[in-house]
């Protein structure tokens, strides 16, 4: 089990006595699509809240490559090499859409206020490769021409689009996205399938919720799922779809 | 002394209750600091200054009348400015910047009207104050705690008991789920700001009785009230009085060591301390966490 | 001549304090009702160098700057602990406080007898005693505070800045430091107000409380928003027609005992009307709805 990539080991959280993680664990290979599935309220958003670091677990570990990122403030969790999406798709509505993706590059110069008086020239070189690769990123999505809308004018679709190119953006290792595809118009729902199946060429792993089991079908090479705040099936995509417990905890 | 302390401790904590109960309430079902109660009780210490002095009335039928003038400035905020405001779907932000622009406008016209010196509505001969435990105390003051007191009594009764004071609770609780049960949100927030105005008028009308009044007396009273508001927890009335006794306990007892002038500070390093530490109060809930 | 001078000193003054306010609050979405306090302690601090140490001009400006930068630090980085309106009563709350120790700290401040008899300024020989030279001073003290508001807010921290303003989830969300980031911000906007601070005050060449009480400081947050708060000219806007306004008010014919009253009754209703109708204010692009989005 040590070898795993990304470990995660008897996570528990409960909020007002409810246990929303009840001892949960899983791992991750490196360049695996994991979907994540359950009803509602089984601590799947909770889980993503725990490994980003929003939420401190009350036990349990998040350890990714060796290294244990458990109760570390968000923002250091997404330096380490985590990238995520919001289920309620947060992204900064009032500032362009390019802004949004130049936002999501980690580590830049010029957000340290020194380099900005002092180390303009590399921060300003820095930025200009950044805005190159943003633009190149949001050409490859077909949001290019939006680049300098405010991010709220674009459609649900293409908000969910533009949270999975930050991800990108992040040059992060595992995504994790939060119903990237849910309520959105089928033309798209492909268009982001099929960014997320390209992923592990990149070296990228991916953690997946989703309730669309046709988009968990297509692109995860591996389903857990959970409900309860615990594990309770794990394998392909067709195991788990015929899993006799799966239909149970449907069913109830 | 050490007693004369704890009585002038006393008369203080029973003004501080009545304001920061009215902003304790008004907070809870409004969900933003009203920052105008400031300007609400100097109106209400400055009608009683017109009636009696002014117009000749006597002190307590211009007290009586008085009260429900400074609740009736609070309603003409909330119809003229909250109100519409909110049906922008404006932040709690947005209505503390307004609050703090009526308060400048009523301050500045008051301050017009009256002049920025002290008035006083204080009866003009000296009263020697009553014994009690080795202390004095005025017959003034005696009222003044006693209306506190009454007050509260009458406002928990009514928050327990009528129809109103429950539908206040249901909208404190959570204002969405009491306006699908059918209640009139709105409605409930306007009689609040009535009752909360009224309070506020009360403690500035108290407080006249004790010290002079001028125009910009109101923020102190505002501040002690906010103090022990946050102090005893927002919205749980019992806890305000836990948060006026507190309050008026350290400021009063600390002039053993420091001299008087320093207990705004005093104050102000209290509500500091527990906004940082203990921003939910004695007794108030948990302050959610942030939520993702 | 001179009376026009002294209108611009002063709105130059204002647009140090209110550029400053803009960026914790119009930026980072910090609304503070502390900024008269690091404005005062600010100039108390030059002065009392001055007139106790007779240390040279720029060292005191150095001092009283760095001072209130890390006051302003200490100040701001508890206060991240408390959320929206909260943070506004807890700065009220050391607004309060500070104008307490300033009026109340007798043996050091002079308390409300104030410090008269502040020196001129010396700058390596220079002399700043006419009105002239006094604008020269502040108007250059204004153009280096615009500039370094400028090159902020155009930058990525700039960016960084608005974003959490709007969404700190999403900034946490990716990568970037919020509490740091606004303990910083709030730390340069304090020192930026000293600057203000020390002009005032050998300006005036006479300071008290009660230019830094809770009524400065809410009036230096009605200059932000009614110019625009988030915009870079929209401070600089609200301090020319407020700074100005009192002396229209003085045209019409209004006495100045009346007009003070009268000017404030002016911009809190400006306040309340901006609120209303037009909470971006002149210029601006921050409407201090945060909140909303999230919920």
């Amino acid at each position: 089990m040590t070898n795993d990539w990304l470990r995660i080991d008897g996570l528990a959280k409960s909020f007002d006595g409810v246990k929303a993680l009840a001892g949960f664990s899983c791992s991750l290979r490196e360049g695996e699509i994991l979907g994540l599935l359950g009803p509602n309220g089984a601590g799947k958003t909770t889980l993503f809240n725990v490994i980003s670091g929003f939420l401190a677990p009350e036990s349990g570990n998040v350890v990714l490559r060796g290294v244990n990122l458990t109760g570390k403030p968000p923002h250091r969790i997404a330096t380490a090499g985590i990238a995520r999406t919001f289920q309620d798709l947060r992204l900064i509505r009032q500032l362009s859409v390019l802004d949004n993706v130049l936002l999501s590059f980690r580590d830049q110069p010029g957000e340290r206020l020194g380099n900005v008086f002092f180390r303009g020239k590399s921060s300003q070189d820095q930025e200009a490769a950044n805005r190159n690769e943003a633009t190149s990123l949001l050409e490859e999505c077909g949001l290019a021409e939006k680049a300098n809308d405010p991010a709220e004018d674009l459609s649900y679709g293409q908000q969910k689009l533009l949270s999975l190119v930050c991800c990108l953006a992040a040059k992060a290792d595992l995504l994790l996205l939060d119903e990237p595809v849910a309520g959105i118009a089928p033309e798209m729902i492909e268009k982001m399938l099929g960014i997320i199946r390209d992923l592990p060429n990149q070296g990228k792993s991916v953690m997946l919720i989703e309730h669309d089991l046709d988009a968990v079908m297509q692109v995860c090479d591996r389903v857990v799922f959970m409900d309860a705040g615990v594990k309770v099936s794990e394998g392909t995509p067709e195991e788990v779809r015929n899993d006799p417990k799966v239909i149970e905890a449907y069913i109830a | 002394m050490f007693s004369q302390l704890l009585v002038n401790a006393l008369i203080a904590a029973s003004i501080y209750l009545v304001v920061a109960a009215g902003i304790s309430l008004a907070y809870s079902v409004t969900r933003f600091f009203h920052f105008a109660h400031a300007a609400v009780i100097a109106c209400g210490a400055y009608s009683v200054f017109v009636l009696h002095v002014w117009v000749g009335l006597p002190l307590s039928i211009s007290a009586l009348i008085a009260a429900p003038l400074g609740g009736a400035v609070g309603l003409a905020l909330e119809l003229l400015i909250y109100r519409p405001l909110r049906r922008k779907a404006a932040g709690p932000l947005v209505l503390l910047l307004a609050s703090i622009g009526a308060y400048v406008v009523l301050q500045n016209v008051m301050s017009l009207a009256f002049g920025d010196a002290s008035r006083s509505i204080r009866p003009t001969s000296v009263q020697e104050g009553l014994p009690f435990l080795g202390a004095r105390i005025t017959c003034v003051q005696l009222i003044s705690i006693a209306v506190a007191l009454a007050l509260l009594i009458i406002l928990l009764t009514a928050f327990v008991r009528t129809r109103w004071g429950k539908m206040a609770r249901a909208v404190m609780s959570d204002p969405e789920l009491a306006s699908v049960s059918g209640i009139n949100v709105d409605g409930v927030i306007l009689w609040v700001s009535f009752v909360a105005s009224m309070l506020a008028a009360t403690g500035g009308i108290l407080q006249s009785l004790d010290v002079d009044m001028t125009p910009t007396m109101g923020m102190t009273a505002l501040l002690a009230g906010v103090v022990a508001a946050v102090v005893g927890g927002i919205g749980r009335l019992p806890g305000v009085v836990l948060g006026a006794i507190f309050l008026a306990l350290a400021q009063h007892l600390s002039t053993w060591i420091i001299s008087t002038q320093w207990q705004d500070a005093i104050a102000f390093a209290i509500l500091l301390a527990f906004l940082i530490f203990r921003p939910e109060g004695f007794m108030g809930k948990k302050v959610r966490e942030t939520t993702v | 001549m001179e009376y026009l001078l002294h209108i611009l000193i002063l709105i130059g003054i204002y647009v140090i304090l209110a550029s400053s306010l803009n960026l914790i609050a119009g930026y980072a979405g910090l609304l503070s009702i502390a900024h008269a306090a690091f404005f005062g302690v600010g100039a108390y601090v030059a002065v009392l160098m001055g007139l106790h140490w007779e240390t040279p001009f720029l060292v005191n400006l150095a001092a009283a700057v760095v001072f209130c930068g890390i006051l302003g630090g200490v100040v701001g980085a508890p206060g991240l602990r408390i959320r929206d309106d909260y943070f506004v009563i807890a700065t009220f709350a050391f607004q309060v406080i500070a104008f307490s120790v300033l009026n109340n700290w007798v043996s050091l401040t002079g308390g409300p007898m104030g410090l008269p008899g502040i020196p001129q300024p010396v700058i390596f020989g220079w002399t700043v005693s006419s009105h002239w030279e006094f604008l020269v001073l502040t108007g250059g003290c204004c153009a280096a505070v615009l500039w370094i508001c400028h090159k902020i807010v155009t930058s990525p921290f700039g960016r960084m800045l608005k974003a959490i303003r709007e969404d700190e989830v999403f900034a946490q969300a990716a990568g970037k430091n919020v509490a740091a980031c606004k303990v910083l911000v709030f730390a340069i906007g304090a020192a930026m107000a000293a600057v203000a601070g020390v002009m005032y005050a050998h300006y005036i060449s006479f300071i008290d409380p009660t230019s830094f009480t809770v009524m400065e400081s809410i009036f230096i947050i009605s200059i932000v928003i009614i110019g625009g708060a988030g915009s870079m000219w929209g401070p600089v806007l609200g301090a020319v027609v407020l700074v100005a306004l009192p002396e229209v008010l003085r045209f019409v014919g209004l006495p100045s005992a009346v007009a003070a009253n009268v000017r404030q009754i002016l911009y809190g209703g400006a306040l309340v009307a901006m609120m209303m109708w037009r909470p971006q204010g002149l210029l601006g692009e921050y409407a201090f709805r945060k909140g909303e989005a999230q919920q």
